[in-house]
């Protein structure tokens, strides 16, 4: 907290005024930053004109806030170490040598950044090879969610074909940042949370069946602000999570409502990973995980949603 | 060559002309949160592996630099959370008091000259001793150049609180300066400011 000190040409008033006074200087006080940066809309910087006048503080905290940003603002950019830039130049390069077989299991991983790494190139390089395989079945040039109009309107053994182009879609959107997140750090739940999970959302949660899923963990977490549920299975060698949301906020995009509405599922990728979204009796799943789209949809098989 | 690898030639090269300029900034930040040179590297380096993968995800080229840090934040965030070490600060009380002894008196003036001369160590320790909320958004404005708008997207902070952080920050700065003052004199040994343990670096 800091005081008001009125100079000598803004004699005090009475004690009503005086608070008033303190009050909006405790109010211009913490905006004088961004006055000194000329951050602040204009009629507010004319505010703080004014208050500077009377206020010797201020005018004091001013002269110090000045003083620390143009010292920082001095400090220089040090030079990039001789052979840095080669060394990033080279792990970018890595990720994308081509891989004669990607079919291949890999090898183990010597650390978790090698792992990453290594599936990262696969990634990358997969991304060209199999675009014949996913995106070859795209209708090029039709924006939005392009489909297949000859297929049955379920999926059943093959794999996916109606792999959305778009933009941002919200929901999609964070349950991938959601997913990136979690896989950075502990799973944040347990496989016998799952009885509080399904007491703490408003829609039924139906774990995923399937000899090569094992459910790992369950929590509560929150999709566009709306409450979801989140369950984490391994598959393999991987994780994977389903994100159960409601349906008002499942069917919220159009283009959602579309592929599904053809196919009854959305598939989508971003960036390493991979999103498959359908519809539940009530609300929808979205399965995201690394990977190709035909390999997630794999595992939507196996769990019996056709 | 295939489209595919024509695409990857062409991804390539943009990722380059827009991220490797900005290596040196970027390493100049991890430096000041890590405890050497060469874990600075490897968090830049672990940066620029996370952005090629979702280079694809950038839409608007003249956002790479905020986007860069974000993700460095990411990683060094990542870093600390696996080292589980925690931040030991100077008293914020102590810092509050040297601030507000500063603006109370009459050495306004002079406190501009002391700033003017400190070394880019006695910098670096005194942002090592404010809370690192603090330290990010003075440094991502005053060090890195961005505006409010663009700290308020890298922290993902609305920008009222990033206001409210410069605007502390810096007086919390100024408390570690005017309070290590004596401290860093011309043949001084250069310490934490305000008589406290600096923050030990995340790694």
């Amino acid at each position: 907290m800091t005081t008001f000190r009125g100079s000598s040409e803004t004699p005090l008033g009475d004690g009503e005024n005086e608070r008033a006074r303190e009050q909006r200087h405790e109010v211009l006080a913490e905006l004088l930053a961004a006055y000194s940066d000329q951050e602040l809309p204009a009629e507010m910087a004319a505010q703080i004109d004014a208050h500077l006048l009377g206020c010797a503080r201020c005018r004091g905290e001013l002269i110090v806030q000045f003083a620390v940003r143009d010292r920082l603002a001095a400090e220089p950019t040090p030079a990039v170490p001789a052979g840095f830039s080669a060394r990033v130049a080279a792990a970018i390069a890595d990720l994308s040598r081509p891989v004669d077989d990607p079919s291949a299991p890999l090898p183990p991983a010597a650390d978790p950044a090698t792992a990453r790494r290594r599936w990262h190139g696969l990634w990358v390089t997969w991304s060209g090879w199999a675009a014949a395989v996913v995106l070859g079945t795209l209708l090029v040039g039709q924006a939005g969610v392009l489909t297949d109009p000859g297929r049955r309107p379920w999926i059943t053994a093959t794999p996916p074909t109606s792999v959305a182009i778009t933009d941002s879609i919200p929901m999609i959107d964070d349950a991938v940042a959601n997913y990136r997140m979690i896989m950075a750090g502990d799973l944040p739940g347990r496989a016998r949370d799952l009885a509080a999970v399904r007491a703490a959302v408003p829609f039924p949660i139906e774990p995923m069946g399937g000899s090569d899923l094992r459910l790992l963990a369950a929590w509560t977490t929150d999709i566009r602000g709306e409450p979801a549920a989140a369950l984490a299975y391994r598959w393999g060698d991987r994780v994977i999570v389903q994100y159960v949301v409601s349906e008002q906020l499942f069917f919220r995009n159009p283009a959602v409502r579309r592929a599904v509405a053809a196919s009854r599922t959305f598939v989508t990728a971003r960036g390493p990973q991979s999103v498959i979204a359908w519809p539940e009796q009530v609300g929808g799943t979205l399965l995201v995980g690394d990977g190709l789209p035909e390999e997630l949809n794999k595992v939507r098989e196996m769990a019996g949603q056709h | 060559m295939s489209n595919s690898a024509h695409r990857l030639a062409d991804l390539h090269a943009q990722f380059h002309a827009l991220v490797l300029p900005q290596l040196g900034a970027l390493l100049a930040f991890a430096r000041r949160r890590t405890a050497s040179h060469s874990d600075a590297e490897d968090a830049v380096q672990e940066a620029c592996v996370r952005a090629w993968t979702a280079f694809a995800e950038l839409r608007d080229a003249t956002k790479v630099r905020p986007w860069l840090y974000r993700i460095l934040r990411s990683v060094l965030s990542d870093a600390l959370a696996r080292d589980g070490r925690r931040r030991l600060l100077v008293s914020i009380t102590r810092l509050e008091d040297a601030h507000e002894a500063l603006v109370a008196g009459d050495e306004n003036a002079l406190f501009t000259e002391v700033a003017e001369r400190l070394s880019s160590e006695m910098v670096h320790d005194a942002l090592a001793t404010i809370p690192e909320d603090f330290a990010i958004a003075v440094e991502l404005h005053d060090i890195d150049g961005f505006k409010y708008r663009e700290i308020a997207e890298i922290v993902g902070v609305p920008i009222g609180t990033v206001m409210s952080r410069i605007n502390r920050g810096r007086q919390l700065l100024a408390g570690a300066i005017a309070a290590g003052r004596a401290t860093w004199a011309p043949g001084a040994q250069p310490r934490a400011a305000a008589g406290g343990q600096a923050r030990p670096r995340t790694r």
